[in-house]
């Protein structure tokens, strides 16, 4: 009986005016044939805008979702800081925790990006930021203070801007949404392009021997937000009522290996309702 | 006033995909939802708390017995709530609320507030984008209201 309704629906809406559209539509681009890259005066690829997620991959949230399988290469210690995180330790993000990097580039959350000629600005959408100097002479420090975006370094190889962070915070965050771990000895490797007027792309080296026997990468495409698009104000702590309420780990993994339940119950049909009243 | 669990009724008219590109996620909502839980939530609402990270409504609902409890109904951060078009003025204390969603796996008078009938009779999403949530198909707003 299930079935016959959830086919039934699928039916109307590919019948419908709104499922032509819906066919329409692809997120991964705005139109067929986007403008070309915008440059700054002094000729570099302008990456400022507002960039929200495409849905080029279901497993954006994994940052092994480039590896086959999404294998990742454990140490015994990431293996069990992997296992430490899965069944100890709640989303260091809903406890008001700075995702940081690379977590920030697996997410759901849109950012903004304000490119300057010393200093690029990311902006995000829960109220956390980064400020890259962009300096191809600097070297970074022998002793870094602990950080959780690391100690980054900007730098311009081409049409590349080129981010490189070491001296991250020790274990205390999710390096994505599986609560796969990151260590102090993480060493970041951002490559960020914009290919053309309406994405923005980043190839992300990971390099952290203490969890990771070798590197691997990551990549991942945003698209343009609307004129209009803007990150808001967001205060983690306002009202974090989640805390105390918050399982340990992600939650359940389905069969594909998508965070979520399998088969969750449907919700009770909407009741039906009159038209709104004319104001 | 009344509350329903586990219906096993899916929709089947006036669908509308949710096709908004989701927002924020705090936190993977099988974190702390449990999905096989169903429920609706039919009450009034007295009080509400438009905040960061997320929003709650908190509604009175009445027993069989004549007993009131309160639910606590989580909805997504308020900047993703005006942006599907939800406002703060849609709603007062005091107003008639219904509210489909799912129940906290810790068992707690809390819920994921996943669809928001409001009392114009508007359908809205309440669902804190990007969190893996079931997909709810939403309800197209007869005024053309932007949801």
């Amino acid at each position: 009986m299930k079935t016959f309704f959830l086919a039934t629906g699928a039916l109307a809406l590919l019948l419908s005016p709104l499922g032509a559209l819906c066919q329409q539509n692809d997120p991964n681009s705005k139109t067929a044939k986007p403008g070309p890259t915008p440059r700054t005066a002094d000729r570099h690829a302008d990456l400022t805008g507002y960039w929200k997620s495409t849905r080029d991959s279901k497993f954006f949230w994994h940052i092994g979702k480039d590896l086959p399988d999404r294998n990742l290469p454990f140490t015994p210690a990431g293996e069990a800081a992997l296992k430490h995180n899965q069944t100890a330790t709640k989303d260091p993000e809903s406890l008001c925790i700075i995702g940081g990097a690379p977590r920030h580039n697996v997410t759901m959350m849109p950012f903004e990006i304000l490119q300057g000629t010393r200093k690029v600005a990311f902006l995000y959408g829960d109220g956390s930021y980064r400020l890259i100097p962009i300096d191809p002479q600097r070297k970074h420090s022998e002793d870094p203070d602990p950080a959780f975006f690391g100690e980054e370094i900007g730098r311009w190889e081409g049409d590349t801007l080129v981010i490189d962070s070491v001296g991250f915070k020790d274990e205390k965050i999710w390096i994505d949404e599986y609560a796969n771990p990151m260590s102090d000895a993480l060493h970041v490797v951002e490559r960020w392009t914009r290919p053309d007027a309406e994405h923005i792309h980043v190839e992300t080296l990971i390099d952290d021997r203490k969890f990771y026997t070798k590197s691997f990468t990551y990549s991942r495409t945003w698209i343009t937000g609307e004129p209009d698009d803007q990150v808001r104000e967001f205060s983690c702590s306002e009202n974090n009522v989640d805390e105390q309420h918050l399982g340990f780990g992600p939650g359940p993994v389905r069969k594909d290996g998508t965070i979520g339940y399998e088969d969750p119950a449907p919700l009770p049909p909407p009741i039906p309702r009159s038209p709104a009243p004319k104001e | 006033m009344k509350i329903k669990f586990g219906v096993l009724v899916a929709p089947v008219v006036g669908f509308a995909l949710a096709t908004a590109l989701p927002l924020l996620a705090h936190h993977s909502f099988s974190a702390q939802f449990d999905g096989s839980k169903a429920i609706r939530v039919q009450g009034t609402l007295a009080k509400i708390e438009w905040t960061n990270p997320h929003t709650y409504f908190y509604i009175d609902v009445k027993d069989e017995a004549g007993v009131v409890l309160r639910w606590g109904c989580e909805a997504g951060a308020p900047a993703a709530l005006s942006r599907r078009g939800f406002k703060r003025g849609d709603l007062k204390l005091g107003d008639a609320v219904i509210v489909d969603g799912y129940r906290a796996k810790d068992g707690s008078r809390l819920m994921d507030a996943r669809r928001v009938t409001l009392p114009d009779g508007r359908i809205v999403s309440g669902a804190s984008e990007g969190d893996g949530g079931p997909q709810v198909p939403q309800v197209p707003d007869p005024a053309g209201k932007k949801q």
